[in-house]
């Protein structure tokens, strides 16, 4: 139950089932990355510290009323895009990807604060729209979420980039995209597919989208990720090899296991028991999201949690696809569960929103 | 803003829109459940096949060849251990402090050190071994065993080097060893069922392969099988720690039919001339003396010579590598009379009391072209056993003129002429036993009566190697019966060869047998001066090979100038008579004469066998 708790002076807002279920998943994740890090105690202290910090900071955002984030969404999405330009030119140059701001006792990945920025910025800007939306909001809708994905892709990051894309699509479609324009637009996306591939995809990215196609293209380029992660899942079995007993990832056979794949390594050590636990956990989430959407106050704070609830479903299942090898690879973590300070925080935030949304009644409800 | 009927629809729309979108989701999670469940469930054995083939490195382990005895259990061919000393990299911090405090023990030559400096990081990542240094000394050995504690991280192994303790007595018979090629490493791998991977050798000059004589010959015999050490290994192939260790199956040993001590003889009273003795155990068919000479040390075409040596040896006129024994094409000469002899007495074309008289030559009728016999004026009147003492030429060429080729030659070949008389010998020669098909095919010319007549005495086409005249003596002494040859020890039970004869009888056999023993013991024989030698009676058959056709002895004597034109010296003999326990065959290249150069060296050969 969302739960008010009125004290003398103020209240205090909370979701119970969110906040231990978050919790829950947030120790699983050390307990898994121990393991992932091969018993790397440096690694687990950061991440712990992170993951403190960030359910301290998903309880204070659960705090303020939807209208503060409401009246401030603009203020947001200026403040996260200056993040994204000063990354441009200020970031930290890893691999040929500049996606890291310095902030000296912590490397920020801006993309993450945008994903979030951007379908709060968007729900506020149509929540007071009339049905079905305009072409004209549509456009300057469209135009910004455009705008927001090519400065991420270009970082280049392409899979933040679809995921802060599918965030602004999601508030459109659910804010009332009208259909007839979803219609001509999948025709037009279509007829433009050859046109993207050509121009927008760097090389290394259609190859990773031909090995996918076909991974014999080549078995130890591109797909020697896929290879070993499915060898890895593969050979858990049913109840898995047993905590730290995995031989792909502690022999190094398995590349990114404490981040994009980690999920290999949890499915190698305790089998497909361990991942249905596992994956019940974040549907329930998932499931509560939809509950409190429905029960949220206004359209405002609808649109937000299923917006900010679907970026987290999209985030999730790109990274079980591709490590499952039904999704190409484009980098992307394991919501709560993957190494990684940004990532980790963007989702308490997320949540932390999510729960003042769906917590604040109307003050003319009482 | 909207109103309350706009904000209900607007309320239903956002709802149904919502559960589209989780809908689909819920789609993809059910398509990822199911990806996970086939990966995890249905393809479960595959994928634990392969992660277990992730972690496991599989070495080879090499085995060592077996040892090479001579018939009384001595032994020619070792493997000879030598200690080297070995690190393991990855244990060792700082490498230039360790070869510091190591090299107060024990001195390091520079080269070595600049190559383990070179390659010590590698080995290090890949938990791999390095030789620090090769053969240590007695010395160095017994000083690492006293301060050798201080590093842990260094220790003697044994490598092995194949050694034969008779290196230029067993040089061919023997043969040697030598690196493999990649097909033959591909070979040898296939029939053990493995593949071409890391190896951890037991000789410090890694893949062997017998290359010649009795190492090739028994190669898979003596070869033993790979065994395989089983590594768990990280995805950089860093071996983590030994799973498993299937010892591998060492050679076989193999007990030769060789006898040291009667090859010793052989080898010191060839004196280096060009030539080769075969010996041969009658009642088994086994080579007990097999020798060509001039010779060269086996040890050091196995375990390394210098380039100008090879050199030496390859350029060499008297051709060392050459196994004369089993590739030596030389004329049988008068040795094939008794085989002649016998062809008449089978064929009824003469009996023992038939003589001819002999004037020093044979006429052929047909073209009155003249054969001339070894001695001038001739032996007189000479019937078979004469004929065989005095080695008549005569009496043969008038012997084979009378004779069918065709069935002349059908009998020879019973004897190992053109046959492949040895079982197991290196690339054996068969020889040429000519037939009228054979001069028409590769000569272009048909078949003379006087190419039968010259066959009479051993002479034109027909050739044989010392191996065959071997197998030849030994069919003569055994009365027909014969195996083929063998290097075992225990010979063969198959394989014996009972000579088709109609009209022979043992009486003509015991006959042929002293007429034998007469070249000897005749004060008339050919090979009289042997009497002194022979420790016991001993039947022979001397020849004298004609390299160059001469009319007299002045032509002669002008042509031995030059020594490659001089007749080679053949004889084969066998004894004790008159039960032969052992026959011999001699050949000497341009030593001239049968019976006094080829005859001492069958003697002492008979001799030293009769005596062990």
């Amino acid at each position: 139950m969302k739960k008010k708790l009125v004290f003398k002076n103020f209240s205090i807002y909370f979701d119970q089932y969110l906040f231990i279920s978050i919790t829950l998943l947030s120790v699983m994740g050390l307990f898994f990355l121990y393991s992932a890090s091969q018993g790397d105690l440096n690694t687990i202290i950061k991440q712990s510290i992170f993951v403190g910090l960030g359910l301290v900071l998903m309880f204070a955002l659960s705090q303020p009323d939807p209208d503060f984030y409401k009246l401030f969404s603009g203020l947001f999405i200026l403040i996260a895009f200056t993040l994204l330009i000063a990354t441009m030119i200020f970031g930290k140059e890893i691999n040929g990807a500049k996606r890291w701001l310095n902030l000296g006792f912590f490397s920020l990945q801006t993309s993450e604060i945008i994903k979030i920025a951007l379908p709060i910025f968007l729900a506020s800007y149509l929540y007071n729209k009339p049905l079905p939306i305009s072409l004209k909001h549509t456009f300057i809708t469209l135009f910004l979420i455009i705008l927001t994905f090519y400065l991420v892709y270009s970082q280049p990051d392409l899979g933040t980039g679809l995921v802060v894309f599918m965030a602004g699509i999601y508030i459109l479609f659910l804010a009332g995209l009208s259909w007839r324009f979803i219609l001509a637009s999948f025709g037009l996306i279509i007829l433009s597919l050859p046109f993207l591939w050509n121009n927008f995809l760097q090389p290394f990215q259609r190859q990773r989208i031909l090995t996918f196609i076909d991974p014999s293209q080549d078995p130890f380029g591109s797909s020697w990720n896929i290879t070993q992660s499915k060898i890895a899942i593969g050979s858990g079995g049913m109840s898995g090899k047993g905590y730290q007993e995995g031989s792909q990832a502690h022999l190094n056979f398995l590349p990114e296991a404490e981040t994009d794949f980690i999920f290999a390594v949890i499915a190698e050590e305790f089998g497909f028991i361990g991942v249905c636990l596992l994956i019940s956990i974040f549907i329930f989430i998932l499931i509560r999201c939809i509950y409190l959407a429905f029960n949220a106050r206004d359209r405002f704070c609808r649109l937000t949690i299923g917006g900010l609830s679907l970026v987290f479903a999209s985030t999730l299942f790109i990274n079980l696809g591709m490590v499952v090898g039904i999704l190409p690879v484009v980098g992307m973590p394991m919501p709560f569960i993957s190494k990684g300070g940004s990532s980790l925080l963007s989702f308490y935030i997320a949540f932390g929103i999510i729960i003042s949304m769906a917590t604040h009644k109307k003050l003319m409800q009482k | 803003m909207i109103d309350l009927e706009e904000r209900f629809i607007e309320k239903k729309s956002f709802f149904s829109r919502l559960v589209i979108v989780y809908l689909f989701f819920g789609f993809l999670f059910i398509f990822f459940l199911y990806t996970t469940y086939s990966l995890q469930v249905y393809e479960y054995d595959d994928y634990e096949v392969a992660a277990l083939k992730n972690k496991t490195k599989e070495v080879l382990v090499q085995p060592v060849r077996g040892i090479i005895y001579d018939r009384s259990g001595n032994i020619i061919v070792n493997n000879v251990p030598s200690y080297d000393l070995i690190i393991k990299p990855s244990k060792i911090k700082n490498p230039d402090n360790f070869i510091f405090e190591i090299s107060k023990i024990i001195d390091i030559d520079k080269d070595n050190l600049d190559y383990v400096l070179e390659n010590f990081s590698l080995k290090a990542n890949y938990n791999r071994e390095l030789i620090l240094k090769r053969n240590l000394s007695q010395e160095e050995i017994a000083k690492f065993e006293v301060r050798g504690y201080k590093f842990p991280s260094a220790f003697i192994d044994v490598r092995y080097s194949r050694h034969n303790n008779y290196p230029k007595l067993f040089s061919h018979a023997t043969g040697y060893v030598g690196g493999v090629s990649n097909d033959e490493l591909v070979d040898i791998l296939d029939s053990q069922s493995l593949s071409q991977i890391e190896t951890i050798f037991k000789y410090s000059n890694g893949y062997q392969i017998g290359k010649t004589g009795i190492e090739k010959s028994y190669d898979k015999k003596l070869r033993g099988k790979f065994g395989k050490k089983i590594y768990e290994v990280d995805a950089s192939g860093k071996l983590l720690k030994e799973v498993d260790f299937i010892p591998p199956l060492d050679g076989d040993n193999l007990y030769t039919s060789l006898d040291i001590n009667t090859q010793q003889i052989a080898y010191d009273q060839m004196n280096n001339r060009r030539g080769a003795v075969v010996a041969v155990d009658l009642d088994s068919g086994a080579i007990v003396t097999y020798l060509s000479t001039p010779s060269f040390s086996a040890n050091e075409i196995s375990n390394g010579i210098s380039k100008k040596s090879f050199d030496a040896l390859l350029n060499d006129n008297n051709k060392p590598f050459f196994d004369r024994a089993s590739q030596g094409r030389y004329s049988p000469a008068s040795t094939i009379k008794p085989a002649i002899g016998l062809f008449g007495l089978d064929t009824k074309l003469i009996d023992w009391d038939f003589s001819i008289t002999d004037p020093g030559y044979f006429v052929l009728p047909e073209d009155q072209r003249i054969y001339r016999g070894w001695k001038e004026g001739g032996h007189g009147k000479v019937n078979l056993n004469k004929a065989m003492v005095v080695s008549s030429n005569t009496f043969f060429f008038s012997l084979a003129y009378k004779s069918d080729v065709n069935e002349l030659i059908n009998f020879l070949s019973n004897f190992g002429f053109g046959e492949k008389v040895c079982l197991d010998c290196f690339n054996p020669d068969q020889g040429l036993l000519p037939n009228p098909e054979w001069k028409m095919n590769n000569l272009n010319f048909g078949w003379f009566k006087g190419d039968t007549v010259n066959m009479g005495v051993g002479q034109g086409y027909l050739s044989a190697t010392p191996l065959q005249l071997a197998y030849y003596a030994s069919v003569l002494a055994n009365m027909g019966k014969q195996k083929k040859l063998t290097f075992i020890k225990k010979g063969n039970s198959n394989n014996e060869m009972d000579l088709p004869v109609k009209n022979i009888s043992n009486l003509d056999w015991k006959r042929l047998h002293s007429s034998m023993i007469g070249v000897i013991e005749s004060p008339i024989g050919t090979a009289k001066r042997l009497q002194e030698l022979k420790n016991f009676k001993v039947a022979a058959k001397s020849g004298t090979v004609e390299l160059v056709s001469t009319q007299t002895k002045e032509d002669y004597e002008i042509i031995r100038q030059n020594e490659g034109n001089r007749d080679h010296a053949i004889i084969i003999a066998f004894g004790p008579m008159p039960n032969p326990k052992y026959a011999v065959s001699v050949v000497i290249e341009n030593g001239e004469s049968g019976g006094s150069v080829a005859g001492p060296v069958a003697i002492a050969v008979l001799n030293s066998l009769v005596k062990e």
